[in-house]
Formats: structure tokens, C-alpha cells, sequence
């Protein structure tokens, strides 16, 4: 049965008016055994407005809305809901009161098809709890098209990729008709298109009155879509205040550090060298359908395009983890035939998967353990590692990345999220690569930590390493790189650099539409 | 076709069909009439306990005392005087009582003192096997007749065994159609989503052991019509064989994957390569012997099967 929340609010105040809150939250605290999650955090959410919930990696975001959202229970604190105190103490009564979330990472059940999952626990059923398949049916691809994707419905939760699973959550979040809606980084995996559609869908939401927390560490969808702005500093409220005009980077920054003069890092200058990667034709599956592409020594290249057009794949087929069907790919002047990841690790080509979860982390082992990993099996002789240096490398890349942790001993799966796509980019800072291929990096990656690790990309290619970068965000990619290469189904429709890299011709490209 | 080679359910119907056609080749008129209904009749005890461990493991968890369970059913059907329950459907309905409640004890050990079903259920196995001995000491214990012509009897022409595994072949269906159905599989699928997604892990869990001890009843039944006597030991060959034939069903034994219709051809395909040993002249003592390499090769067959298809 879908619970439909008892009397909607009514139509949201028209502009001038304040509109009333909906949801306050005062005072919440929440451990975990010795971790202060959140040490008092206040929270004001208007009808029918957007909340931007802006914070470092570890700042307690996500702890927050799983304490609003029913998951957790807070330590301490109080919380109200249109006025009445809020005693929820599971999603189940959450949902009965409207509130639901969309995960950070998607929760979904991987064997199930994505229908299934938009209405799992929701589930849409004739008398005695049989299913209405067909209804479930079309309901998920309504809800899906709204938000402007085609995906399969009936195809297993656990094929899709990053980005599919994420809307798969976001689509199961509004099917249940909310009256809080809490989006915990819904925009991490998709690119340009997909984050218009999203916004389009809460901004017909919020005109019905709903409310939105949005979590987001791209400052440029914060500015688009949030009326109101809270920042949060290590479980706190750092600063809370409604939008007026363009945000002020400088400010969020420095309520987010705590230090007034943080400023995010430049990245140095390079001189390229000569070209170590050269793709001729290159075709692996439906996905990468002729690829061709160089890539010099000190230089830092993005791949652009649409969500899903075939650039994870690109990368995966180069480190040797996709079957190669056609096509050459040159090492030098070496045409070489992967057939395994060792065999492009072997020559210093080395990928930085996006999937944290499925395979980029060891999440049962601690921080240090991860971040040796590719020393150990990197080494010529691995029982030969002495223990100080891994743990020299452990520290430093906690330093270096702003890793919020205990200490090198923690386990990875009680990091928050962006904190665990640290380690697994901790995890390349060890070594010395000719060519690092990386997808989406910063995902989910605060805005002070991304620079880091872009300086840090920066870094190793002055070094000479050769990055190949995908990233789901265009802003990130125009900043950081030398050159821009913009796929659409499978192919690179558009190359472009200096000048000529700016949103406008990536967007335009990577709709398909490439001049000439 | 995605579906069915998804479940990997293909390769086990094919090893149906080879044993099958062995059989046939080693029995004689096994197609006739009255070996084939004798055939069902042996085979449904199998496919009743294969189809419940399909249920537990379904939702994650496993049952290592199914058999156990069987033979205590069996040795209380035993002692029972049919006179003290008004007659052989009120001995029934004891029987599917008595199961419910071991089911629930399962199911509440695993659930609710969250220890592993692994551990668990091999320790309440040895509980059940215990009191059934206490109950039944030798072999022996007698049945009423009318247990056993109400089994081997017919409904409007249908065998009476026939009739029992299409109908929990039904409710299985009609499971897999249901809220409750589906959330075994998500809660097997993935706890932590089926949690978020507002779904109680405990009571799915709790329902699935119902579920799946309410056929072990039944099969219990079956077992006691047939042989109309008590042996604390009748149930012990059910454990393994279930949890073998769910793997060869295609059940992922992780949970959340995997269809009835997979259980039961695994459980056939079991119950038909005793059948086919035996025919086959095999020693009695060498029995056991090929039984074991049978099993090794049919799930040997499977995993490799599986692979292939994780790769196309
Ligand atoms: N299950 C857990 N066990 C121990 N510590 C935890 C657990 N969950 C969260 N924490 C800790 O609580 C703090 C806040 O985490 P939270 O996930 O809320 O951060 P966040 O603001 O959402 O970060 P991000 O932007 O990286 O998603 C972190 O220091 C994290 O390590
Ligand atoms: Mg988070």
C-alpha cells in the first residue's frame, strides 16, 4: 500500500510572505561507540522550499538526514514536524509521515528489477497483498521519465551502473509521494542533462508545497536550486541564511574549514611532453565504438559527455579490465592486447575505478590497509614491505586528503562517503604511474578536498604522469584540464582546448550535435 | 529468456533431462503407469523439503534441521493414538502444528537472538532429533491405515501426492505474486536496502521460516503414510539433500536469487539419481559411494554453467 501522507499542505506562500516551517530540528546530537557524529546541530526546513545542506566530508550530513528520515535514532535533541513533536522511530513511521530520502549510496535489493525497487517496501497491491504488477509498471517509468531517463525497468537493480542505481533511488523517493524530501547527493553520479531534469522535478514539487533538503557539494546546483543555505562544521551548524543573489564561494568555504582565509589550491604549471597513449579505432562492446585519442606525458585530459556514453567503459577497456574487440592501442611504440588489469598495472597504466563500492574499496579493512594495498601488490617483493613505511604513506595521505578518520587503524566502512572515495584515491598518491586513468574522482568529494586532489593530480603530472580524467561534472573538468574530449555514443564527437573549453560547446557537444 | 538464465535454472533442467532419460533406459516401464506413480509418490517427501529450504535460503538464511524436523513429525504421528484427534486429518493437522512450531523456534533463534541460521539450526537439529529418539527409541510405532489410503489415494482421479506438490507448488507461485514473496527475496537481496526501504527484516524472516516448515510438515506427512511406522532417523538423508538441491537449482545460497521452479527440478533431479543407482545394478555398498560423485558433478556442472553466463 502506498503511504500517501495524511492532508497535504496547503499551497505554499507566494513570494514576500515567509513561508512557515515544516520541519525544525534542535539540538541533535549522535555517537558512534567514541565518534561524535554530530555534536548539536539546529535545522530550520520551509514549506515548500529548498534547504541546502552544505559541509565538509564527515561534517555529519548524512547522519542528520538518516536521524530525520527514521533510520537513526539522535542521541539527543528535538525535532518537530508542522509544529507537532516528530517521535519517528523507523523509516517505516518516517515514511507515514511523508518523510522519505534518497540515499547518498543507493540502497537498492541488486537482484530485483528496477520496478520492483521503486516500490520495494511501497509495494502497490490489489486485496490481500497481491502485486499490481502492471500498475508498479507504469508508474516506475512515469516516475522515471520525469526525471528524463529511459532506463530499463525490468533489467536487475545490480547491472546498472553508478548513475542508474542513483536515479533508481531518486525515483523510489518520489514515488512515494513526500512531503520531506531529503536528497543526500543525488547529483554525485550524473552528469549535466540528468541534473536539469532533477531540478526540474523539485522545483514542480516544491510548487505543490513539498520540502526539499538538497545535499550537494557543487557549489553551482546549490546557487541554482536552494532557497535557504545551512552549513554544517563537525556536527554543527556553522552558518544558516536564505539566498539572496549569487552564493559567496569565500564564505561557504570559510564556514566550512573554519578558517577564514581558506582559499582552494591552483593547479601548476606543466610543460606536455611527448604522447605515451595513443588509442587508433578502439572498440570494446556496445559501449566503445572507435575511439580514438592521444595522451602526452605531463598533460591532463578530460573525457566529457552524457551520463553513460561510453567513457567508464573507454577507461576500463585501456587498464585492461574490458575485453578490446577492435582497433589499437599504443603504449610508445608498442601496440599492446591487454587481457587483464595486471598487465597494464604492469606498465605503469593504472585506473582509479568509480565504483567505490563494488570496486575500488576493501570495506571490512581499515584505512591503512586500504591505502597499502596497491604498494603491496605494486611490489616486487610483497612479504618484504616494512610496516613503517606503510604507515608513513597511511598518514600522509590522511594529511594530504583532509581524510576525516581516527587514525589509519579505522575501518573503511565507517567513513562517510566522500571520505572513503579519499581513501580510494589515497591509495594512488603511492604510487608512480605513467598514465592514471580516473573515473569521476571526486565524486562525492567536498569542494575543499577536490582541489587537493586535483592538486595533487596536478602534482604527479609534473612529474610526468599522464591523467585521463572522467568526471560527471563539466565545471570540475574546465578548471583542471589541458584538453577536453567529449564522447557521445561511444565515440569522440568534439576536442576541445584553450579558448574554446567552456560549457556552452561541451553541452553542445555532448548532445550529439558536434560542429562538423 | 533473461530470466530464465539469470536464476540459472537452464543448466539444471538439463541435467533433468539426462537423468531422466538414464532412468528410463535402466527402469523398466518407468514411463508405465504404476512406477511413475510409485516415483511420485517417493519423490514428493524430497521436492516438499527441497521447495521450503528454497524458501529460508531465499531470505538469506539457511535451516540444517529440515530432516531432523521431518523425523520428530514422524515419531509424534507414531505415538499419537489416532482416537485421542478424531481420525487421520486431526493427526494432520498436529503434524503441520507441531511444525509451525519448530519453524518459529528456528526462526526466532535466527531472528531475534540474531544468531547465525548456520550454527543455529545444526544445534536445534540435534534438539529435534533428540526428543524424536526420546519419543521413538527403536524404530517402530504404528500409523493408522487410513493415514496411508488417504496418500495413496486419488482426488477426482489425480494421485493424492500429485495433488500435494501442485498445490504447494501454487501457493509458491502465488507467493512469488505476493508483498510477502517478494519481500523475502529483497530482504535475501539486500537486508540493509530492505530495511531502508521500510521493510521489517525480522518479521520477513520470521514468515519465511513459516512458510518453508509449514511444507516441511507436510512432507512429514507424506512420510509417515508411507511408511506407517516412526524412525527417529527417517528425516536424516532431508537436510543435505535439500540444501543440494537448491544449489543445483540454481539458488544463489547467499539469498535473494533464484526461483521454486529451481528447487524443484533440483530436488527431481536428487530423487531420480537414487532411482537410477539403484537400477543401475550398483553394489549397495558403492551406492552412497556414486551418489556422493553425482552430486559433486551435477554442482560442479552448475558452477561452471553460471560463470559462463556471468560472462555472456
Ligand atoms: N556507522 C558509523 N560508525 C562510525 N562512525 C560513523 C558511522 N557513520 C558515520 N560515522 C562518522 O560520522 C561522521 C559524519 O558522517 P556523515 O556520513 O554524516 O558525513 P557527511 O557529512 O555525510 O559526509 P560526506 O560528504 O562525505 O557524505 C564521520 O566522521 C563518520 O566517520
Ligand atoms: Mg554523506
Amino acid at each position: 500500500m502506498l503511504s500517501s501522507p495524511e492532508g497535504l499542505p496547503a499551497a505554499p506562500p507566494t513570494d514576500g510572505e515567509i513561508a512557515p516551517p515544516l520541519l525544525i530540528a534542535r539540538g541533535i546530537t549522535k555517537h558512534f561507540g567514541g565518534v561524535v557524529a554530530l555534536a548539536g546541530v539546529d535545522l530550520t526546513l520551509r514549506q515548500g522550499r529548498v534547504l541546502g545542506l552544505l559541509g565538509a566530508n564527515g561534517s555529519g550530513k548524512s547522519t542528520l538526514s538518516r536521524i530525520i528520515a527514521g533510520e537513526l535514532s539522535s542521541g539527543g535533541g528535538e525535532m518537530h514536524l508542522a509544529g507537532a513533536p516528530l517521535r519517528h522511530a523507523s523509516p517505516q513511521d518516517a515514511a507515514r509521515l511523508g518523510i522519505v530520502i534518497a540515499h547518498q549510496h543507493p540502497s537498492l535489493a541488486p537482484d530485483m528489477p528496477v520496478w520492483e525497487n521503486v516500490f520495494l517496501g511501497a509495494e502497490l497491491s490489489y486485496a490481500g497483498g497481491f502485486i499490481d504488477r502492471a500498475k508498479a509498471r507504469r508508474r516506475t517509468t512515469d516516475v522515471l521519465s520525469e526525471l528524463g531517463s529511459r532506463l530499463d525497468i525490468a533489467a536487475p537493480a545490480g547491472t546498472l551502473t553508478a548513475a542508474g542505481q542513483q536515479l533508481v533511488e531518486i525515483a523510489r523517493a518520489l514515488a512515494r509521494r513526500p512531503r520531506v524530501l531529503i536528497l543526500d547527493e543525488p547529483t554525485a553520479a550524473l552528469a549535466a542533462a540528468e541534473v536539469g531534469h532533477l531540478f526540474a522535478a523539485i522545483r514542480r514539487l516544491t510548487e505543490e508545497g513539498v520540502s526539499v533538503i538538497f545535499i550537494s557539494h557543487r557549489l553551482a546546483e546549490i546557487d541554482t536550486i536552494c532557497d535557504d543555505i545551512l552549513v554544517m562544521r563537525n556536527g554543527r551548524t556553522a552558518g544558516a541564511w536564505t539566498t539572496s543573489g549569487r552564493l559567496d564561494e569565500g564564505r561557504i568555504l570559510s564556514l566550512m574549514t573554519g578558517d577564514p582565509d581558506a582559499v582552494l589550491r591552483e593547479m601548476g604549471e606543466r610543460r606536455i611532453g611527448e604522447p605515451v597513449l595513443r588509442l587508433e579505432g578502439l572498440r570494446a562492446g556496445p559501449a566503445v565504438r572507435g575511439v580514438d585519442l592521444e595522451l602526452r606525458r605531463s598533460e591532463i585530459v578530460g573525457l566529457a559527455g552524457l551520463q553513460g556514453q561510453g567513457q567508464v567503459e573507454l577507461l576500463e577497456a585501456i587498464a585492461g579490465d574490458r575485453r578490446i574487440d577492435g582497433g589499437t592501442l599504443w603504449h610508445k611504440d608498442r601496440a599492446v592486447s591487454p587481457r587483464r588489469p595486471r598487465d597494464m598495472i604492469n606498465r605503469g597504466i593504472c585506473l582509479v575505478p568509480d565504483d567505490r563500492r563494488r570496486q575500488g574499496l576493501f570495506s571490512g579493512e581499515t584505512v591503512g590497509e586500504n591505502i597499502g594495498y596497491v604498494l603491496l601488490a605494486l611490489a616486487p617483493r610483497p612479504w618484504h614491505l616494512p610496516a613503517e613505511k606503510l604507515a608513513a604513506l597511511a598518514t600522509r595521505a590522511i594529511r594530504r586528503l583532509l581524510i576525516k578518520t581516527d587514525g589509519p587503524d579505522q575501518t573503511v566502512s565507517a567513513l562517510s562517503g566522500g571520505n572513503q572515495q579519499k581513501v580510494v584515491i589515497g591509495k594512488w598518491l603511492a604510487t608512480d604511474v605513467e598514465v592514471m586513468l580516473l573515473s569521476d574522482p571526486t565524486k562525492g568529494v567536498d569542494v575543499h578536498a577536490r582541489s587537493e586532489i586535483y592538486a595533487i593530480i596536478g602534482e604527479l603530472a609534473q612529474a610526468g604522469t599522464a591523467a585521463l580524467v572522467f568526471a560527471s561534472d563539466v565545471q570540475e573538468l574546465l578548471l583542471h584540464c589541458d584538453r577536453i574530449l567529449v564522447m557521445y555514443e561511444g565515440r569522440i564527437v568534439e576536442e576541445l582546448s584553450g579558448d574554446a573549453m567552456t560549457e556552452p560547446r561541451v553541452m553542445t557537444a555532448a548532445f550529439g550535435k558536434a560542429a562538423g | 529468456m533473461r530470466a530464465l538464465r539469470y536464476t540459472g535454472i537452464l543448466p539444471s533442467l538439463l541435467m533433468l533431462v539426462v537423468v531422466i532419460a538414464l532412468n528410463a533406459r535402466l527402469q523398466p516401464h518407468f514411463f508405465g503407469l504404476p512406477s511413475l506413480e510409485d516415483n511420485i509418490a517417493t519423490l514428493t517427501p524430497t521436492i516438499l523439503v527441497c521447495l521450503a529450504q528454497a524458501v529460508i535460503v531465499l531470505s538469506g538464511e539457511l535451516d540444517l534441521s529440515v530432516g531432523a524436523g521431518v523425523s520428530l513429525i514422524n515419531c509424534l504421528l507414531a505415538t499419537v493414538p489416532i482416537s485421542a484427534v478424531g481420525g487421520p486429518w486431526g493427526l494432520m493437522g498436529l503434524a503441520l502444528l507441531l511444525a509451525l512450531a519448530l519453524g518459529a523456534i528456528n526462526g526466532v533463534i535466527v531472528t531475534i537472538f540474531g544468531l547465525p541460521s548456520l550454527i543455529a539450526t545444526f544445534a536445534t537439529a540435534a534438539v529435534w532429533f533428540g526428543l524424536a529418539l526420546a519419543l521413538i527409541p527403536q524404530p517402530g510405532g504404528e500409523l493408522d491405515q487410513s493415514v496411508g489410503d488417504l496418500y495413496s489415494g486419488t482426488v477426482s482421479g489425480v494421485p493424492v501426492p500429485l495433488f500435494i506438490v501442485a498445490g504447494a507448488l501454487l501457493i509458491w507461485t502465488l507467493l512469488g505474486r505476493h508483498r510477502l514473496g517478494r519481500r523475502i527475496v529483497a530482504v535475501g537481496s539486500n537486508p540493509a536496502a530492505a530495511f531502508q526501504a521500510g521493510i521489517s527484516v525480522l518479521r520477513v524472516k520470521l514468515a519465511a521460516y513459516l512458510v518453508g516448515w509449514l511444507l516441511v510438515g507436510l512432507a512429514a506427512i507424506a512420510i509417515s503414510a508411507q511408511t506407517l511406522s516412526g524412525d527417529a532417523r527417517v528425516g536424516d538423508t532431508y537436510t543435505l539433500t535439500s540444501v543440494a538441491a537448491v544449489v543445483i537449482g540454481g539458488i544463489s545460497l547467499a539469498g535473494g536469487r533464484g526461483t521454486p521452479w529451481g528447487a524443484l527440478v533440483g530436488a527431481i533431479v536428487l530423487g531420480i539419481v537414487s532411482n537410477v543407482i539403484y537400477f543401475a545394478g550398483i553394489p549397495s555398498i558403492w551406492q552412497e559411494f556414486f551418489k556422493g560423485i553425482v552430486i559433486m558433478s551435477a554442482l560442479g556442472f552448475m558452477v561452471l554453467e553460471q560463470k559462463r553466463a556471468a560472462v555472456a
